[in-house]
Protein backbone atom coordinates (compact mmCIF):
# COMPACT_ATOMS: atom_id res chain seq x y z
CA UNK A 1 0.00 0.00 0.00
CA UNK A 2 1.47 3.26 -0.83
CA UNK A 3 0.71 6.75 1.01
CA UNK A 4 1.77 9.90 1.88
CA UNK A 5 3.77 10.05 4.97
CA UNK A 6 3.71 13.73 5.51
CA UNK A 7 -0.17 13.93 5.19
CA UNK A 8 -1.49 15.05 8.37
CA UNK A 9 -4.60 13.00 8.09
CA UNK A 10 -3.63 9.64 7.01
CA UNK A 11 -1.43 9.41 9.65
CA UNK A 12 -2.93 10.81 12.63
CA UNK A 13 -6.83 9.65 12.42
CA UNK A 14 -5.89 6.14 12.13
CA UNK A 15 -3.44 6.12 15.09
CA UNK A 16 -6.25 7.67 17.22
CA UNK A 17 -8.76 5.41 15.79
CA UNK A 18 -6.32 2.59 16.31
CA UNK A 19 -6.01 3.82 20.22
CA UNK A 20 -10.02 3.82 21.12
CA UNK A 21 -9.79 0.10 19.10
CA UNK A 22 -7.09 -1.02 21.08
CA UNK A 23 -8.77 -0.09 24.20
CA UNK A 24 -11.76 -1.46 23.01
CA UNK A 25 -10.50 -4.79 22.44
CA UNK A 26 -8.97 -4.63 25.74
CA UNK A 27 -12.03 -4.16 27.55
CA UNK A 28 -13.50 -6.71 25.41
CA UNK A 29 -10.79 -9.60 26.28
CA UNK A 30 -11.23 -8.33 29.52
CA UNK A 31 -14.90 -8.61 29.97
CA UNK A 32 -14.21 -12.13 28.19
CA UNK A 33 -12.23 -13.11 30.94
CA UNK A 34 -14.11 -12.22 33.80
CA UNK A 35 -17.12 -13.75 31.84
CA UNK A 36 -15.39 -16.65 32.09
CA UNK A 37 -14.37 -16.53 35.57
CA UNK A 38 -18.05 -16.26 36.32
CA UNK A 39 -18.65 -19.54 34.61
CA UNK A 40 -16.12 -21.17 36.04
CA UNK A 41 -16.39 -20.27 40.02
CA UNK A 42 -20.10 -21.12 38.92
CA UNK A 43 -19.26 -24.23 37.94
CA UNK A 44 -16.66 -24.94 40.83
CA UNK A 45 -19.02 -24.35 43.59
CA UNK A 46 -21.87 -26.69 41.96
CA UNK A 47 -23.75 -26.10 45.33
CA UNK A 48 -25.10 -22.44 44.62
CA UNK A 49 -26.59 -23.46 40.94
CA UNK A 50 -27.95 -26.81 42.29
CA UNK A 51 -29.40 -25.24 45.48
CA UNK A 52 -31.18 -22.69 43.26
CA UNK A 53 -32.37 -25.74 41.15
CA UNK A 54 -33.50 -27.44 43.77
CA UNK A 55 -35.40 -24.72 45.26
CA UNK A 56 -37.20 -23.94 41.38
CA UNK A 57 -38.16 -27.42 42.02
CA UNK A 58 -39.54 -27.47 45.35
CA UNK A 59 -41.43 -24.57 44.44
CA UNK A 60 -42.90 -26.38 41.76
CA UNK A 61 -43.45 -29.06 43.76
CA UNK A 62 -45.21 -27.55 46.04
CA UNK A 63 -47.57 -26.05 43.75
CA UNK A 64 -47.82 -29.48 42.25
CA UNK A 65 -49.18 -31.11 45.78
CA UNK A 66 -51.07 -27.44 46.97
CA UNK A 67 -53.31 -28.25 43.46
CA UNK A 68 -53.30 -30.89 41.27
CA UNK A 69 -55.29 -28.98 38.37
CA UNK A 70 -54.11 -25.21 38.07
CA UNK A 71 -55.98 -22.74 36.02
CA UNK A 72 -54.24 -20.91 33.49
CA UNK A 73 -54.66 -17.36 35.34
CA UNK A 74 -53.31 -18.99 38.51
CA UNK A 75 -50.61 -21.01 36.33
CA UNK A 76 -49.24 -17.46 35.27
CA UNK A 77 -49.29 -15.65 37.85
CA UNK A 78 -47.29 -18.62 40.44
CA UNK A 79 -44.85 -19.11 37.43
CA UNK A 80 -44.06 -15.43 37.46
CA UNK A 81 -43.86 -15.61 41.19
CA UNK A 82 -41.47 -18.98 41.14
CA UNK A 83 -39.29 -17.71 38.45
CA UNK A 84 -38.86 -13.79 40.90
CA UNK A 85 -37.93 -15.60 44.10
CA UNK A 86 -35.31 -17.88 42.39
CA UNK A 87 -33.78 -14.94 40.43
CA UNK A 88 -33.54 -12.95 43.67
CA UNK A 89 -31.72 -15.83 45.22
CA UNK A 90 -29.85 -16.59 42.51
CA UNK A 91 -28.32 -13.21 41.99
CA UNK A 92 -27.94 -11.93 45.59
CA UNK A 93 -24.74 -14.22 45.56
CA UNK A 94 -23.07 -12.43 42.43
CA UNK A 95 -21.72 -10.03 45.02
CA UNK A 96 -21.27 -11.87 48.34
CA UNK A 97 -19.99 -15.03 46.67
CA UNK A 98 -16.07 -12.88 46.40
CA UNK A 99 -13.93 -12.13 49.55
CA UNK A 100 -13.33 -8.61 50.48
CA UNK A 101 -9.92 -8.90 49.06
CA UNK A 102 -10.29 -9.96 46.19
CA UNK A 103 -12.79 -7.43 45.53
CA UNK A 104 -10.28 -4.93 46.18
CA UNK A 105 -7.34 -6.96 44.15
CA UNK A 106 -10.44 -6.06 40.96
CA UNK A 107 -11.03 -2.35 42.51
CA UNK A 108 -6.61 -2.26 41.61
CA UNK A 109 -7.09 -3.87 37.92
CA UNK A 110 -9.82 -3.45 36.42
CA UNK A 111 -12.45 -0.84 34.67
CA UNK A 112 -15.86 -1.04 36.85
CA UNK A 113 -17.83 -0.66 33.33
CA UNK A 114 -16.30 -3.90 32.69
CA UNK A 115 -16.75 -6.05 35.91
CA UNK A 116 -20.58 -4.80 35.75
CA UNK A 117 -21.49 -5.66 32.63
CA UNK A 118 -19.73 -9.55 32.76
CA UNK A 119 -21.92 -10.24 35.66
CA UNK A 120 -24.92 -8.53 34.05
CA UNK A 121 -24.81 -10.64 31.03
CA UNK A 122 -23.70 -13.94 33.72
CA UNK A 123 -26.88 -13.20 35.50
CA UNK A 124 -28.83 -12.71 32.61
CA UNK A 125 -27.57 -16.03 30.99
CA UNK A 126 -28.03 -18.18 34.38
CA UNK A 127 -31.64 -16.68 34.59
CA UNK A 128 -33.17 -17.61 31.55
CA UNK A 129 -31.16 -21.02 32.20
CA UNK A 130 -33.47 -21.29 35.20
CA UNK A 131 -36.58 -20.08 33.53
CA UNK A 132 -36.13 -22.38 31.00
CA UNK A 133 -35.94 -25.36 33.60
CA UNK A 134 -38.61 -23.80 35.84
CA UNK A 135 -40.59 -23.82 32.80
CA UNK A 136 -40.13 -27.36 31.68
CA UNK A 137 -40.60 -28.41 35.68
CA UNK A 138 -43.45 -26.71 35.69
CA UNK A 139 -45.15 -27.28 32.97
CA UNK A 140 -44.38 -31.05 33.41
CA UNK A 141 -46.50 -30.62 37.00
CA UNK A 142 -48.94 -28.33 36.08
CA UNK A 143 -49.44 -28.68 32.51
CA UNK A 144 -48.85 -26.39 30.04
CA UNK A 145 -51.59 -23.58 29.05
CA UNK A 146 -49.17 -21.91 26.57
CA UNK A 147 -50.51 -20.73 23.16
CA UNK A 148 -48.23 -18.80 21.97
CA UNK A 149 -45.03 -20.47 22.17
CA UNK A 150 -42.70 -17.73 20.33
CA UNK A 151 -44.30 -15.09 22.63
CA UNK A 152 -43.84 -16.75 25.47
CA UNK A 153 -39.99 -17.56 24.75
CA UNK A 154 -39.86 -13.44 24.28
CA UNK A 155 -41.46 -12.66 27.51
CA UNK A 156 -38.65 -15.19 29.15
CA UNK A 157 -35.71 -13.53 27.50
CA UNK A 158 -37.12 -10.48 28.04
CA UNK A 159 -37.75 -11.30 31.95
CA UNK A 160 -34.29 -12.70 31.96
CA UNK A 161 -32.29 -9.43 30.68
CA UNK A 162 -34.81 -6.66 32.80
CA UNK A 163 -34.44 -9.42 35.95
CA UNK A 164 -30.74 -9.51 35.26
CA UNK A 165 -29.67 -6.11 34.88
CA UNK A 166 -32.00 -4.95 37.81
CA UNK A 167 -31.36 -7.43 40.53
CA UNK A 168 -27.49 -7.34 39.70
CA UNK A 169 -27.37 -3.63 40.71
CA UNK A 170 -29.83 -3.70 43.82
CA UNK A 171 -27.42 -6.87 44.69
CA UNK A 172 -24.24 -4.73 44.30
CA UNK A 173 -25.51 -2.43 46.51
CA UNK A 174 -26.69 -4.56 49.04
CA UNK A 175 -23.78 -6.35 49.16
CA UNK A 176 -22.34 -3.49 51.19
CA UNK A 177 -24.63 -3.58 53.82
CA UNK A 178 -25.39 -5.72 57.10
CA UNK A 179 -28.02 -7.33 56.14
CA UNK A 180 -27.49 -7.88 52.57
CA UNK A 181 -30.47 -10.93 52.34
CA UNK A 182 -33.43 -8.30 53.74
CA UNK A 183 -32.15 -5.67 51.78
CA UNK A 184 -32.13 -7.79 48.32
CA UNK A 185 -35.98 -8.33 49.19
CA UNK A 186 -36.76 -4.42 50.12
CA UNK A 187 -34.85 -2.67 47.82
CA UNK A 188 -35.50 -4.70 44.75
CA UNK A 189 -39.29 -5.49 44.98
CA UNK A 190 -40.76 -1.86 44.29
CA UNK A 191 -37.89 -1.31 41.82
CA UNK A 192 -38.82 -4.27 40.25
CA UNK A 193 -42.34 -3.91 39.93
CA UNK A 194 -43.34 -2.46 36.48
CA UNK A 195 -41.15 -5.00 34.93
CA UNK A 196 -43.01 -8.31 36.67
CA UNK A 197 -46.19 -6.43 35.76
CA UNK A 198 -45.59 -6.00 32.57
CA UNK A 199 -44.36 -10.03 31.76
CA UNK A 200 -47.76 -11.00 33.87
CA UNK A 201 -49.64 -9.11 30.96
CA UNK A 202 -47.18 -10.13 28.01
CA UNK A 203 -47.28 -13.95 29.36
CA UNK A 204 -51.45 -13.46 29.63
CA UNK A 205 -51.40 -12.27 26.14
CA UNK A 206 -48.96 -15.43 25.19
CA UNK A 207 -51.75 -18.10 27.25
CA UNK A 208 -54.44 -16.26 25.31
CA UNK A 209 -56.03 -15.16 28.79
CA UNK A 210 -56.19 -11.50 27.42
CA UNK A 211 -56.74 -10.56 23.65
CA UNK A 212 -53.82 -7.60 22.56
CA UNK A 213 -52.84 -7.19 19.44
CA UNK A 214 -50.97 -4.10 20.56
CA UNK A 215 -48.48 -5.89 22.68
CA UNK A 216 -45.60 -4.48 20.84
CA UNK A 217 -45.89 -1.43 23.01
CA UNK A 218 -45.69 -3.67 26.00
CA UNK A 219 -42.48 -5.01 24.79
CA UNK A 220 -41.30 -1.55 23.95
CA UNK A 221 -41.51 -0.50 27.13
CA UNK A 222 -40.15 -3.34 28.60
CA UNK A 223 -37.00 -2.57 26.62
CA UNK A 224 -36.90 0.93 27.28
CA UNK A 225 -36.89 0.17 31.02
CA UNK A 226 -34.58 -2.51 30.47
CA UNK A 227 -32.02 0.81 28.57
CA UNK A 228 -32.74 3.42 31.25
CA UNK A 229 -31.44 0.63 34.00
CA UNK A 230 -28.53 -0.24 32.21
CA UNK A 231 -27.41 3.15 31.65
CA UNK A 232 -27.71 3.81 35.11
CA UNK A 233 -26.10 1.05 36.31
CA UNK A 234 -23.19 2.03 34.25
CA UNK A 235 -23.45 5.60 35.50
CA UNK A 236 -23.56 4.69 39.21
CA UNK A 237 -21.83 1.49 39.73
CA UNK A 238 -18.16 3.61 40.00
CA UNK A 239 -19.98 5.18 43.13
CA UNK A 240 -20.52 2.13 44.63
CA UNK A 241 -18.11 -0.57 44.65
CA UNK A 242 -14.93 2.29 45.54
CA UNK A 243 -14.99 1.56 49.47
CA UNK B 1 -37.76 35.48 52.28
CA UNK B 2 -39.85 36.49 49.62
CA UNK B 3 -40.93 32.93 48.86
CA UNK B 4 -41.87 32.10 52.19
CA UNK B 5 -44.42 35.26 52.23
CA UNK B 6 -45.43 34.49 49.04
CA UNK B 7 -46.31 30.56 49.91
CA UNK B 8 -48.09 31.31 53.22
CA UNK B 9 -50.02 33.85 51.31
CA UNK B 10 -50.74 31.51 48.50
CA UNK B 11 -51.93 29.01 50.74
CA UNK B 12 -54.70 31.11 52.68
CA UNK B 13 -55.53 32.03 49.52
CA UNK B 14 -56.05 28.75 48.05
CA UNK B 15 -57.81 27.75 51.47
CA UNK B 16 -60.06 30.69 51.44
CA UNK B 17 -60.92 31.01 48.26
CA UNK B 18 -61.18 27.30 47.99
CA UNK B 19 -63.82 26.59 50.73
CA UNK B 20 -65.53 29.49 50.28
CA UNK B 21 -66.53 29.76 46.46
CA UNK B 22 -70.04 28.86 46.26
CA UNK B 23 -70.73 25.54 43.51
CA UNK B 24 -72.99 26.43 40.51
CA UNK B 25 -76.59 26.11 40.71
CA UNK B 26 -78.09 22.71 39.63
CA UNK B 27 -80.11 19.67 39.51
CA UNK B 28 -80.17 17.31 42.75
CA UNK B 29 -82.35 15.21 41.68
CA UNK B 30 -85.66 14.95 39.50
CA UNK B 31 -89.27 13.28 41.08
CA UNK B 32 -90.50 10.84 39.91
CA UNK B 33 -87.92 9.14 37.55
CA UNK B 34 -89.60 7.05 35.36
CA UNK B 35 -92.50 7.82 32.99
CA UNK B 36 -94.32 6.06 29.69
CA UNK B 37 -93.75 7.48 26.50
CA UNK B 38 -97.08 9.57 25.37
CA UNK B 39 -97.75 10.31 28.78
CA UNK B 40 -98.59 13.76 30.41
CA UNK B 41 -96.68 14.26 33.28
CA UNK B 42 -96.00 16.68 36.14
CA UNK B 43 -92.63 16.60 37.03
CA UNK B 44 -90.49 18.21 40.60
CA UNK B 45 -87.11 19.11 40.46
CA UNK B 46 -85.31 19.62 42.81
CA UNK B 47 -82.46 22.16 42.89
CA UNK B 48 -78.74 22.94 44.94
CA UNK B 49 -77.72 26.52 45.40
CA UNK B 50 -80.51 27.34 43.29
CA UNK B 51 -82.82 30.64 43.88
CA UNK B 52 -85.70 29.92 41.84
CA UNK B 53 -87.68 32.80 42.88
CA UNK B 54 -85.50 35.36 42.05
CA UNK B 55 -87.35 35.30 38.41
CA UNK B 56 -91.04 34.80 37.22
CA UNK B 57 -92.08 31.24 36.63
CA UNK B 58 -92.37 32.17 32.82
CA UNK B 59 -89.27 33.36 32.09
CA UNK B 60 -87.88 29.49 33.25
CA UNK B 61 -87.81 27.44 30.87
CA UNK B 62 -87.29 23.43 31.11
CA UNK B 63 -86.70 20.88 28.73
CA UNK B 64 -86.36 16.86 28.84
CA UNK B 65 -83.67 16.67 26.66
CA UNK B 66 -82.01 13.19 24.12
CA UNK B 67 -79.76 15.14 22.13
CA UNK B 68 -79.11 18.24 20.57
CA UNK B 69 -81.95 18.33 18.20
CA UNK B 70 -84.67 16.35 20.73
CA UNK B 71 -86.21 17.49 23.68
CA UNK B 72 -89.76 18.63 24.97
CA UNK B 73 -89.68 21.48 26.88
CA UNK B 74 -92.27 21.76 29.76
CA UNK B 75 -95.27 24.38 29.99
CA UNK B 76 -96.93 25.32 33.27
CA UNK B 77 -94.06 26.06 34.84
CA UNK B 78 -95.03 26.33 39.21
CA UNK B 79 -92.24 27.21 41.28
CA UNK B 80 -92.78 25.54 45.02
CA UNK B 81 -89.62 27.42 46.69
CA UNK B 82 -85.64 28.74 45.78
CA UNK B 83 -84.77 24.76 46.13
CA UNK B 84 -88.25 22.83 44.30
CA UNK B 85 -89.89 24.07 40.65
CA UNK B 86 -92.79 21.65 39.30
CA UNK B 87 -93.20 21.59 35.64
CA UNK B 88 -95.74 19.80 33.42
CA UNK B 89 -94.16 17.50 30.12
CA UNK B 90 -96.39 16.34 27.11
CA UNK B 91 -94.16 13.02 26.18
CA UNK B 92 -94.45 12.40 22.49
CA UNK B 93 -96.02 9.03 22.12
CA UNK B 94 -92.71 7.14 20.13
CA UNK B 95 -89.57 7.35 21.43
CA UNK B 96 -86.27 9.19 19.61
CA UNK B 97 -84.63 5.74 19.41
CA UNK B 98 -86.29 2.45 18.83
CA UNK B 99 -85.17 1.44 22.22
CA UNK B 100 -87.81 0.07 25.07
CA UNK B 101 -86.47 2.64 27.14
CA UNK B 102 -84.00 5.83 26.90
CA UNK B 103 -82.46 7.96 29.28
CA UNK B 104 -83.72 11.65 29.13
CA UNK B 105 -81.36 14.48 30.74
CA UNK B 106 -83.04 17.41 32.83
CA UNK B 107 -81.85 21.03 31.39
CA UNK B 108 -83.32 24.48 33.42
CA UNK B 109 -82.70 27.29 32.09
CA UNK B 110 -83.14 30.47 34.72
CA UNK B 111 -82.45 34.04 33.93
CA UNK B 112 -80.62 34.70 37.04
CA UNK B 113 -79.01 31.38 38.54
CA UNK B 114 -77.82 30.30 34.17
CA UNK B 115 -78.77 26.84 32.87
CA UNK B 116 -78.09 23.68 34.78
CA UNK B 117 -78.27 20.08 33.85
CA UNK B 118 -79.19 16.63 35.53
CA UNK B 119 -77.73 14.03 32.93
CA UNK B 120 -80.23 10.74 32.81
CA UNK B 121 -82.90 12.57 35.08
CA UNK B 122 -85.69 10.35 33.68
CA UNK B 123 -86.02 6.98 32.37
CA UNK B 124 -88.94 6.55 29.46
CA UNK B 125 -90.31 3.67 28.46
CA UNK B 126 -91.82 3.03 25.27
CA UNK B 127 -95.61 2.43 25.51
CA UNK B 128 -97.35 1.23 21.96
CA UNK B 129 -100.54 2.03 22.69
CA UNK B 130 -100.21 6.23 23.05
CA UNK B 131 -101.55 8.55 21.30
CA UNK B 132 -100.26 11.82 21.81
CA UNK B 133 -99.74 14.79 18.86
CA UNK B 134 -96.18 16.19 20.22
CA UNK B 135 -92.89 15.75 18.76
CA UNK B 136 -89.40 15.91 19.95
CA UNK B 137 -87.85 18.49 17.41
CA UNK B 138 -90.80 20.62 18.34
CA UNK B 139 -88.67 23.28 21.02
CA UNK B 140 -85.06 22.48 20.36
CA UNK B 141 -82.56 23.60 23.54
CA UNK B 142 -81.24 26.87 22.56
CA UNK B 143 -81.04 30.38 24.16
CA UNK B 144 -79.35 29.58 27.10
CA UNK B 145 -78.58 31.96 29.76
CA UNK B 146 -74.51 31.67 30.23
CA UNK B 147 -74.26 33.35 33.70
CA UNK B 148 -70.24 34.50 33.95
CA UNK B 149 -69.87 34.74 38.04
CA UNK B 150 -66.89 33.56 40.21
CA UNK B 151 -67.86 29.63 41.01
CA UNK B 152 -66.98 26.10 41.05
CA UNK B 153 -68.96 23.68 38.56
CA UNK B 154 -71.44 21.79 40.01
CA UNK B 155 -70.80 17.97 39.44
CA UNK B 156 -72.58 15.18 39.81
CA UNK B 157 -71.30 12.24 41.98
CA UNK B 158 -68.68 14.72 43.34
CA UNK B 159 -70.78 17.52 44.30
CA UNK B 160 -68.76 19.56 46.86
CA UNK B 161 -65.96 17.73 47.06
CA UNK B 162 -64.44 19.22 44.36
CA UNK B 163 -63.04 21.36 46.11
CA UNK B 164 -60.78 18.86 47.49
CA UNK B 165 -58.87 19.13 44.05
CA UNK B 166 -57.16 22.35 45.40
CA UNK B 167 -55.55 20.04 48.07
CA UNK B 168 -55.52 16.39 46.97
CA UNK B 169 -54.20 16.94 43.20
CA UNK B 170 -51.20 19.60 44.26
CA UNK B 171 -49.93 16.97 46.69
CA UNK B 172 -48.52 14.72 43.71
CA UNK B 173 -46.63 17.99 41.81
CA UNK B 174 -45.13 18.72 44.94
CA UNK B 175 -44.30 15.13 45.72
CA UNK B 176 -42.52 15.05 41.70
CA UNK B 177 -40.93 18.67 43.04
CA UNK B 178 -39.20 17.43 46.18
CA UNK B 179 -38.28 13.80 44.94
CA UNK B 180 -36.74 15.52 41.72
CA UNK B 181 -34.51 18.05 44.13
CA UNK B 182 -33.79 15.35 46.30
CA UNK B 183 -32.10 13.61 43.01
CA UNK B 184 -30.52 16.61 41.76
CA UNK B 185 -28.89 16.83 45.37
CA UNK B 186 -28.22 13.67 45.52
CA UNK B 187 -26.15 13.77 41.97
CA UNK B 188 -24.24 16.63 43.55
CA UNK B 189 -23.54 14.47 46.57
CA UNK B 190 -22.00 11.64 44.45
CA UNK B 191 -20.03 14.68 42.28
CA UNK B 192 -18.59 16.91 45.66
CA UNK B 193 -18.84 14.19 48.83
CA UNK B 194 -20.03 17.28 50.43
CA UNK B 195 -22.19 15.75 53.46
CA UNK B 196 -24.69 19.24 53.47
CA UNK B 197 -25.77 18.15 49.70
CA UNK B 198 -26.99 14.81 51.87
CA UNK B 199 -28.64 16.41 54.31
CA UNK B 200 -30.44 18.32 51.57
CA UNK B 201 -31.01 15.31 49.79
CA UNK B 202 -32.48 13.41 52.63
CA UNK B 203 -34.57 16.66 53.98
CA UNK B 204 -36.00 16.71 50.52
CA UNK B 205 -36.85 13.05 50.66
CA UNK B 206 -38.32 13.41 53.70
CA UNK B 207 -40.48 16.29 52.42
CA UNK B 208 -41.68 14.62 49.45
CA UNK B 209 -42.79 11.35 51.48
CA UNK B 210 -44.80 13.90 53.66
CA UNK B 211 -46.36 14.94 50.75
CA UNK B 212 -47.25 10.97 49.34
CA UNK B 213 -49.05 10.20 52.61
CA UNK B 214 -50.90 13.44 52.64
CA UNK B 215 -51.86 12.53 49.02
CA UNK B 216 -53.07 8.91 49.71
CA UNK B 217 -55.18 10.35 52.59
CA UNK B 218 -56.47 13.55 50.90
CA UNK B 219 -57.38 10.85 48.29
CA UNK B 220 -59.06 8.08 50.39
CA UNK B 221 -61.05 10.87 51.89
CA UNK B 222 -62.12 11.87 48.73
CA UNK B 223 -62.03 7.85 47.24
CA UNK B 224 -64.60 7.47 50.27
CA UNK B 225 -67.23 9.70 49.18
CA UNK B 226 -67.11 9.78 45.47
CA UNK B 227 -65.98 5.74 45.13
CA UNK B 228 -67.75 4.79 48.36
CA UNK B 229 -64.89 3.44 49.55
CA UNK B 230 -61.54 4.88 50.79
CA UNK B 231 -59.39 2.00 49.18
CA UNK B 232 -60.50 0.27 45.77
CA UNK B 233 -57.36 -0.83 44.80
CA UNK B 234 -57.44 1.77 41.41
CA UNK B 235 -53.79 1.22 39.85
CA UNK B 236 -53.16 5.12 40.92
CA UNK B 237 -53.07 4.04 44.79
CA UNK B 238 -51.36 0.84 44.48
CA UNK B 239 -48.53 2.36 42.34
CA UNK B 240 -48.22 5.35 44.79
CA UNK B 241 -48.30 3.07 47.73
CA UNK B 242 -45.52 0.95 46.07
CA UNK B 243 -43.73 4.46 45.51
CA UNK B 244 -43.78 5.24 48.83
CA UNK B 245 -42.56 1.66 49.36
CA UNK B 246 -39.32 2.50 47.50
CA UNK B 247 -38.74 5.82 49.61
CA UNK B 248 -39.37 4.06 52.64
CA UNK B 249 -36.63 1.33 51.59
CA UNK B 250 -34.56 4.30 51.02
CA UNK B 251 -34.62 5.22 54.42
CA UNK B 252 -33.64 1.91 55.55
CA UNK B 253 -30.60 1.22 53.30
CA UNK B 254 -29.20 4.41 54.70
CA UNK B 255 -29.77 3.35 58.52
CA UNK B 256 -28.02 -0.11 57.31
CA UNK B 257 -24.46 0.86 57.39
CA UNK B 258 -21.89 1.17 60.26
CA UNK B 259 -20.11 4.16 57.84
CA UNK B 260 -22.30 6.75 58.27
CA UNK B 261 -20.49 8.19 54.97
CA UNK B 262 -20.70 4.60 53.12
CA UNK B 263 -24.80 5.11 53.95
CA UNK B 264 -25.18 8.58 52.76
CA UNK B 265 -23.22 7.28 49.38
CA UNK B 266 -25.07 4.29 48.75
CA UNK B 267 -28.49 5.84 49.33
CA UNK B 268 -27.81 8.82 47.40
CA UNK B 269 -26.97 5.72 44.61
CA UNK B 270 -30.12 3.66 45.44
CA UNK B 271 -32.01 7.36 44.96
CA UNK B 272 -31.29 8.08 41.95
CA UNK B 273 -32.07 4.74 40.72
CA UNK B 274 -35.32 4.57 42.90
CA UNK B 275 -36.28 8.15 41.15
CA UNK B 276 -36.13 6.64 37.26
CA UNK B 277 -38.30 3.67 38.76
CA UNK B 278 -40.29 5.74 39.91
CA UNK B 279 -41.25 7.21 36.42
CA UNK B 280 -42.30 3.97 34.93
CA UNK B 281 -44.20 3.38 37.95
CA UNK B 282 -46.58 6.68 38.16
CA UNK B 283 -46.54 7.05 34.40
CA UNK B 284 -46.36 4.03 32.17
CA UNK B 285 -48.14 1.62 34.57
CA UNK B 286 -51.40 3.42 34.77
CA UNK B 287 -51.58 3.58 31.02
CA UNK B 288 -52.35 -0.49 31.09
CA UNK B 289 -54.99 -0.98 33.41
CA UNK B 290 -58.30 1.00 34.13
CA UNK B 291 -58.67 3.51 36.98
CA UNK B 292 -61.67 5.51 38.12
CA UNK B 293 -59.38 8.39 38.69
CA UNK B 294 -60.74 11.16 36.45
CA UNK B 295 -58.74 11.05 32.30
CA UNK B 296 -58.11 7.50 33.27
CA UNK B 297 -57.40 5.94 30.33
CA UNK B 298 -54.05 6.79 28.74
CA UNK B 299 -53.44 9.31 30.73
CA UNK B 300 -51.63 9.86 33.78
CA UNK B 301 -53.15 13.47 34.58
CA UNK B 302 -56.75 14.69 34.40
CA UNK B 303 -58.15 16.27 31.11
CA UNK B 304 -58.81 19.76 30.63
CA UNK B 305 -62.31 19.35 31.06
CA UNK B 306 -61.87 19.27 34.67
CA UNK B 307 -60.78 22.42 35.66
CA UNK B 308 -62.61 25.59 34.40
CA UNK B 309 -61.35 28.90 34.57
CA UNK B 310 -62.67 30.18 38.39
CA UNK B 311 -60.89 26.44 39.36
CA UNK B 312 -57.83 27.46 37.48
CA UNK B 313 -57.85 30.73 39.71
CA UNK B 314 -57.32 28.99 42.92
CA UNK B 315 -55.83 25.09 41.72
CA UNK B 316 -52.06 26.81 40.28
CA UNK B 317 -51.69 29.03 43.08
CA UNK B 318 -52.46 25.98 45.57
CA UNK B 319 -50.13 24.18 43.38
CA UNK B 320 -47.18 26.99 43.67
CA UNK B 321 -48.14 27.34 47.34
CA UNK B 322 -47.75 24.00 48.42
CA UNK B 323 -44.16 23.53 46.47
CA UNK B 324 -43.39 26.43 48.08
CA UNK B 325 -44.38 25.08 51.71
CA UNK B 326 -42.58 21.73 51.05
CA UNK B 327 -39.24 23.37 50.10
CA UNK B 328 -39.58 26.24 53.43
CA UNK B 329 -40.11 22.93 55.12
CA UNK B 330 -37.09 20.86 53.71
CA UNK B 331 -35.17 24.10 54.84
CA UNK B 332 -35.56 23.90 58.26
CA UNK B 333 -35.43 19.52 58.17
CA UNK B 334 -31.98 20.64 56.77
CA UNK B 335 -30.92 22.98 59.07
CA UNK B 336 -32.39 20.41 61.79
CA UNK B 337 -29.88 17.73 60.02
CA UNK B 338 -27.06 19.79 60.11
CA UNK B 339 -27.15 21.16 63.81
CA UNK B 340 -27.64 17.08 64.41
CA UNK B 341 -24.80 16.29 62.65
CA UNK B 342 -22.60 19.16 64.24
CA UNK B 343 -23.52 17.67 67.51
CA UNK B 344 -22.81 14.24 67.05
CA UNK B 345 -19.31 15.81 65.46
CA UNK B 346 -19.86 13.78 62.06
CA UNK B 347 -19.42 16.94 60.52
Amino acid sequence: MTSDPSSLTQTVLPLAFGKIFQKLMQSLQLFFVLLRKEFVIEFRQRYAISGIVLYVFSMVFVVYIASIKVQPQVWNILFWLIILFASINAVVKSFVQESGSRQLYYYQLINPTVLILSKIVYNTVLLLVLSILSYGAYSLVAGNPVKDLQLFGLVILLASVGFGIAFTFIASIAAKANNSATLMAILSFPVILPILLTLVRLSAIALRLIQDTAYKHDIVNLLAIDVILLTLTFLLFPFIWKD
Amino acid sequence: MWWKTLSAFLLVYAIIAGMLIPLKPGIAYVSPQSAKSGQQISLQFHGYNTYYTAAPAENIRIWLQYDATQAVMAHDVTLLSDTTVSATFDLPSSLPRTTPSVMLNAIIDHPVDGVSLLPSAIEVRADTSATATTTWTAHPVDQLHIVKDVSFPYRNVIYETIRNTYYHVPMWFSLLIMFLASVVYSVRYLRSQNPADDRRAVAFTEVGLLFGIMGLITGMMWAHFAWGAAWSNDIKQLMTAVALLIYLAYFILRTSFDEPEKGARLAAVYNIFAFSSLIPLLYIVPRMFASLHPGATGSPAFGSQDLDNTMRLVFYPAILGFILLGTWIAQLRYRHLTIQDKVLGID
